[in-house]
């Protein structure tokens, strides 16, 4: 459920990650097509929806596509089409938020911890690091019992599970840039801390936070189903889409529409944004000149 | 091994155990403020008032929160790290049972999806934005967004079930032949290898490219080294340091973080068993779990950071 | 699914001692007329045989005997959980993984058959004059794994041990009836009885009060009398049984080994089957059984039970202390579309009282409450209740209850009512949550008896009783019933019970769900039981493998 390989990537491979994104620009081209797409689906979809998410249409479970349920029907006979078109604003908008968050948070802390005394960097670190150790589902179980459960308490815990690793990268960039020459030109031309994180630092990791945002918008998106599945945020009938896969699971060895098509979803999502991402960096970089 | 790499190794063990600490202060205070205690777990759905009470006192549970966690902190000092509240087992037996499990499956992991990220990342940045790295990248971020228990759940049903070639449960039962081995761990380690290799191709990936960048490689590339020995002689050793980084934190995924893989397969590890002492309230084992996996993270990371140093003669005497 | 299940499945390898007179009660004979014959000949070998011969009989031949099946072989099982938390106490068991383990190395007093009628099992003969003072000769020469002969004073201390909270017993508040128990010599159990209940037999039958050896307090080496002995116990990993050979029913069991896991996910658990890695699995979600139907080497087995996941309505609260809102919650569930739509078939329809169709002193009579929004809607409103919003609390710990939830969120949609399904963790959801809001679900497993699931859940000082639900007249009924002993008119007691459950309390029981097992082929002898699936958790003994 929580992955910490993403928690921490490192500084330099993140760095690379936002430049080498000059790859072929027909792939982020089709990046930014499934992202906007989604981002449509997202904004329109629940008013396209032709059934209410909760309602059972048919006797049939796991029917395949038929012209009167586009995308078949799931476990219990429900439209698949409302379910999914429901599913993916849920997703994209949480995901988006809770990522944003994360990315934010983390980074925001690094430049803290960077410009800050030796002891308060330590601090921050450690507390970080001990994150990291605790088990995600006591952390679940914990958010639940002490604020019940909302939406806005799920994307709380995503953004707790998932700064820590924004908070190391971003931290370990920051690092590497301070040492730089024009860092120690403007700290001794006596300039503001505040300054130096904000228009110094900042600027030059901003591309590899970007890319990192990509990859934990897709695992926040999987994430958002094992958090559902402890009783976290979304709550029945609505489902996001990892949690239509899951519930779904079922009609696995059939083939059924109801388990392939939100997965198919949470991929092109994934891989959409992330192209798109790395669309954007290449043409940072090109506006800047490489670095 | 210089005297700057003994400091770092000496400072971070430091800050390991003020880490661990903390952890533990943090692990027990949420089991204490988690509704449901361990008697009340263990007693169930339905449990009555005088039961649960008894078996608090019974269980110790009947103590401050402050007074349990600095009892047993002085045991773990003694070595002693308690015993499993859910069913009388001192918590190092059930551990014992688990441990190894997850080290055979983490390694077997580890030997088949680092050659492959390796492979799939270094081919990849050499050929970068050609065919082969398109597809690569397509095929690896496809890989991070399928959900872990379709793809396993989807490999049991179509090499266990339909084909029959393989066991749908790998739970450690008797292995005798390297046939048997294949047939039990195949599947888990095809599963795990799906999650991590994505990860580890995409850094390596970036890491080399960063070098294949650098003003140096393209000095050797004008001097006429030929493209293999550039990235094998040049870039590669000076981005040993972010893969080992890579590597060291899909580790330690493998050694915490598998419980889905654990339980559609069946398969007896610490991951698990995490799950379950929290669940039960078990306060000792999830102290027990969360410092084995708190412990084998700064180990790894301290490693790979070692291994960036040592291959990286800049670095060593930051 | 964490409860006390209790039962069994299966008849007496001698039937000549088999206790009849319980088969006979349960057959329709008067109370009268068998608790006379308890008294004065006891229940009798020979006695009971020939008196109720016919009663017997019906069933005798379905049910496994000695020399049936073939002996041999080595199965491999998955139930539907494993933790660390997995226990070999009797008193302890939580789950039906615990009570398949219990059964496969403990024997009980008396052990249900097929038809929830309690047989004698380690009692050789069970005596009573008023149903509160209860004599019970053991067989003998019936020995523990350990080669300890079982006597009277492990049979007090089975019993007793239940009573000590420090046990954390499972059933304490059944235990509380035991007034007095003691040893009258080597093989005699004397039992006294808070008051006169005649349903004794079936309440030691039960899983939890399975008989260990006296002073037990170390129960991991699974010391019991039963047909398999304990070779390995890992709690959250596996335990394997072997073939116990002094077992004291001749030719049993069949099988020299069963390897029993846990297997949580349903798809890895029938996928597991398929694969031929597994024999028996249980809890197999409906829409899984076309999927094993359609495998030439595997089957169904499905026993409907009286399983049942409730809709609570807190009876001291509001909006529940509405007697239109409780009702008009009632005919919100529709119990057909939960059957189809959920259960695929595999449940049969409540009338929101307890007792199963088809089980001992249902009420065929009452009239079947269906759907019907137009009149919620018209109660609801008359108790000024329209457009009102409540949340309504469900979790995967009560079987179906989130898709119950949502398909009565839609009706209710219908009916003008607002309900904000709250979908909360299985973990810690019976201690924190269930029956504790005004809106809540619930799930009972299958009890041996009407009483016991009456005083457990309905009377108004049960401790478990969900709804909160208080009627005096249903109390007295209730006690009324246990100290009578015509069974007409008992029956009658009952039936009105029903009736005041179905009109007044604030459950709601859409269905009771059906057990579904899947079994390999050459697997014989399996059957089914009302009390849950496993054959009521007590396949070990009597299966086979005809491979």
């Amino acid at each position: 459920m929580n992955n910490p390989i993403v928690k921490s990537p490192t500084a330099a491979v993140a760095l690379a990650l936002g430049k080498d994104a000059h790859a072929s620009s027909w792939l982020g081209l089709i990046g930014a097509a499934m992202c906007a797409i989604w981002l449509l689906v997202a904004i329109f979809g629940p008013w396209l929806a032709p059934h209410p998410v909760g309602e059972v249409v048919s006797d049939n479970v796991f029917d395949s596509l038929s012209a009167v349920y586009p995308l078949g029907t799931d476990y219990l006979g429900r439209d698949m089409l409302s379910r999914i078109l429901v599913g993916a604003r849920l997703t994209v908008g949480l995901a988006l938020v809770a990522a944003v968050l994360s990315s934010g948070l983390g980074t925001t802390c690094a430049l803290l911890s960077v410009v800050s005394p030796k002891w308060l960097d330590e601090l921050i670190s450690r507390l970080m690091d001990a994150f990291i150790s605790i088990p995600s589902k006591m952390l679940a179980l914990i958010m639940v019992s002490a604020f019940g459960s909302s939406v806005t308490l799920l994307v709380c815990t995503a953004v707790l599970s998932y700064t820590p690793g924004a908070f190391r990268i971003a931290r370990s960039m920051a690092v590497n840039i301070e040492a730089l020459e024009y860092v120690q030109v403007a700290r001794t031309r006596g300039e503001r801390r505040l300054y130096i994180a904000c228009v110094e630092i900042l600027p030059n990791m901003l591309n590899p936070v970007l890319a990192d945002l990509g990859l934990r918008f897709g695992f926040i998106v999987l994430l958002l189903s094992g958090m559902s599945f402890l009783g976290l945020g979304v709550q029945p009938p609505d489902a996001d889409l990892g949690s239509l896969v899951r519930e779904n699971i079922g009609g696995l060895n059939q083939g059924a529409p109801a388990v392939v098509i939100p997965a198919l979803a949470i991929g092109t999502l994934t891989i959409g944004v992330n192209l798109f991402i790395d669309r954007l960096s290449s043409r940072r970089n090109r506006r800047s000149g490489g670095h | 091994m210089n005297s700057n790499t003994l400091w770092l190794i000496g400072r971070r063990l430091g800050a390991a155990i003020v880490t661990l600490l903390i952890v533990s202060m943090v692990v027990f205070a949420i089991t204490a403020v988690l509704p449901g205690d361990a008697a009340q777990q263990s007693l169930g759905q339905f449990a009555t008032p005088e039961q649960v009470a008894a078996l608090r006192a019974k269980m110790g549970l009947d103590q401050p929160g402050v007074l349990r966690y600095l009892h047993w902190l002085m045991s773990l000092l003694g070595g002693d790290m308690g015993v499993s509240v859910s069913n009388a087992v001192p918590v190092t037996e059930l551990m014992a049972g688990r441990v190894p499990n997850t080290l055979m499956l983490a390694a077997t992991t580890a030997l088949v999806s680092v050659p492959v990220a390796l492979i799939l990342g270094i081919g990849s940045a050499m050929g970068r934005g050609g065919r082969i790295d398109g597809f690569v990248s397509f095929f690896t971020l496809m890989m991070v967004a399928v959900p872990e228990f379709l793809v396993a759940t989807l490999a049991v049903l179509i090499f266990a079930v339909n084909l029959g070639w393989l066991s749908a449960l790998s739970y450690a039962s008797e292995i005798t032949s390297p046939l048997q081995f294949m047939r039990t761990y195949a599947l888990p380690v095809m599963t795990l290898c799906c999650v991590i290799v994505a990860q580890m191709a995409r850094m390596t990936r970036a890491a080399v490219i960063d070098q294949l960048d650098s003003p140096y490689v393209e000095m050797a590339r004008l001097k006429g080294v030929s493209p293999v020995r550039v990235v094998l002689r040049h870039a590669l050793p000076n981005a040993i340091g972010p893969i080992a980084n890579a590597i060291a934190l899909s580790l330690s995924y493998l050694l915490g973080g598998v419980v889905i893989v654990e339980t559609i397969f069946n398969y007896p590890g610490i991951a698990s068993l995490m799950v379950d002492a929290v669940t039960n309230r078990d306060m000792a084992l999830v102290q027990a779990c969360t410092m084995l996996f708190c412990t084998a993270y700064l180990m790894l990371v301290l490693i790979a950071d070692l291994c960036a140093i040592l291959s990286n003669p800049r670095l060593r005497n930051q | 699914m964490s409860d006390d299940k209790n039962g069994i499945k299966d008849q007496l390898v001698t039937g000549t001692e088999s206790l009849r007179v319980f088969e006979g009660l349960n057959r329709g004979m008067s109370r009268r007329h068998a608790l006379q014959m308890l008294g004065v000949a006891g229940v009798a070998a020979a006695g009971a045989g020939s008196l109720f011969g016919a009663a017997g009989k019906l069933f005798a031949d379905e049910e496994a005997s000695p020399g049936k099946g073939k002996p041999g072989g080595r199965i491999r099982v998955a139930g539907i959980s494993s933790s660390t938390a997995d226990t070999l106490d009797p008193a302890k068991g939580s789950s039906s993984t615990d009570y398949v383990r219990h059964y496969m190395f403990y024997n009980g007093l008396t052990r249900f058959d097929s038809h929830m009628v309690p047989q004698l099992e380690l009692a050789e003969r069970i005596d009573t004059t008023d149903a509160t003072l209860w004599v019970i000769t053991l067989r003998k020469e019936v020995t523990f794994h350990n080669g300890k002969a079982l006597t009277a004073a492990d049979v007090v201390f089975s019993l007793l041990r239940h009573k000590d909270p420090i046990t954390g017993s499972k059933v304490l508040p059944l235990a509380g009836q035991f007034d007095e128990v003691k040893a009258n010599g080597t093989h005699e159990v004397q039992i006294r009885l808070s008051g006169p209940n005649a349903e004794l037999p079936s309440i030691l039958a039960i899983s939890h009060l399975l008989i260990v050896p006296e002073g037990t307090s170390d129960f991991s080496q699974g010391i019991g009398t039963g047909p398999f002995k304990v070779k390995e116990f890992k709690p959250g990993v596996r335990s394997i049984g072997v073939r116990n050979p002094n077992y004291w029913k001749p030719g049993l069991p069949y099988l020299d080994e069963i390897e029993f896991i846990g297997i949580g996910d349903e798809p890895s658990r029938v996928n597991a089957l398929l694969s031929g890695d597994m024999q028996i699995i249980n809890e197999v979600n409906p829409r899984s059984t076309t999927r094993i139907k359609d495998s030439a080497r595997h089957r169904v087995v499905d026993s409907p039970s009286g399983n049942y996941t409730d809709l609570i309505i807190r009876q001291d609260q509001m909006p529940g202390q509405s007697a239109e809102f409780t009702e008009a919650m009632k005919l919100l569930l529709d119990r057909e579309q939960v059957k189809s739509a959920i259960f695929r078939g595999f449940a049969r329809v409540g009338n929101d009282h307890p007792i199963a169709p088809g089980a001992r002193f249902y009420n065929a009579d009452l009239p079947q409450r269906t759907y019907d929004p137009e009149k919620a809607r018209f109660l609801l409103k008359k108790a000024g209740m329209e457009s009102i919003s409540m949340p309504l609390m469900c979790s995967p710990a009560a079987t179906g209850s989130v898709d119950v939830a949502v398909l009565l969120q839609q009706s209710a949609k219908e009916a003008g009512l607002k309900l904000n399904v709250n979908r909360l963790p299985s973990d810690g959801y019976w201690s924190n949550h269930w029956a504790k809001h005004p809106l809540s679900f619930g799930n009972i497993n299958p009890r041996p008896n009407a009483d016991m699931i009456f005083s457990q859940f309905f009377q108004s000082t049960a401790p478990w009783n969900e709804s909160a639900w208080k009627n005096p007249q249903f109390d007295q009924l209730l006690v009324q019933a246990r100290g009578e002993t015509d069974e007409a008119k008992r029956g009658k007691m009952y039936a009105d019970m029903q009736t005041l459950v179905h009109d007044h309390a604030g459950i709601g029981i859409p269905v009771f769900i059906s057990n579904i097992d899947g079994v390999d082929q050459r697997v014989k002898g399996y059957g089914t039981n009302p009390l849950g699936g496993f054959m009521g958790y007590m396949f070990s003994e009597q299966v086979w493998l005809d491979a």
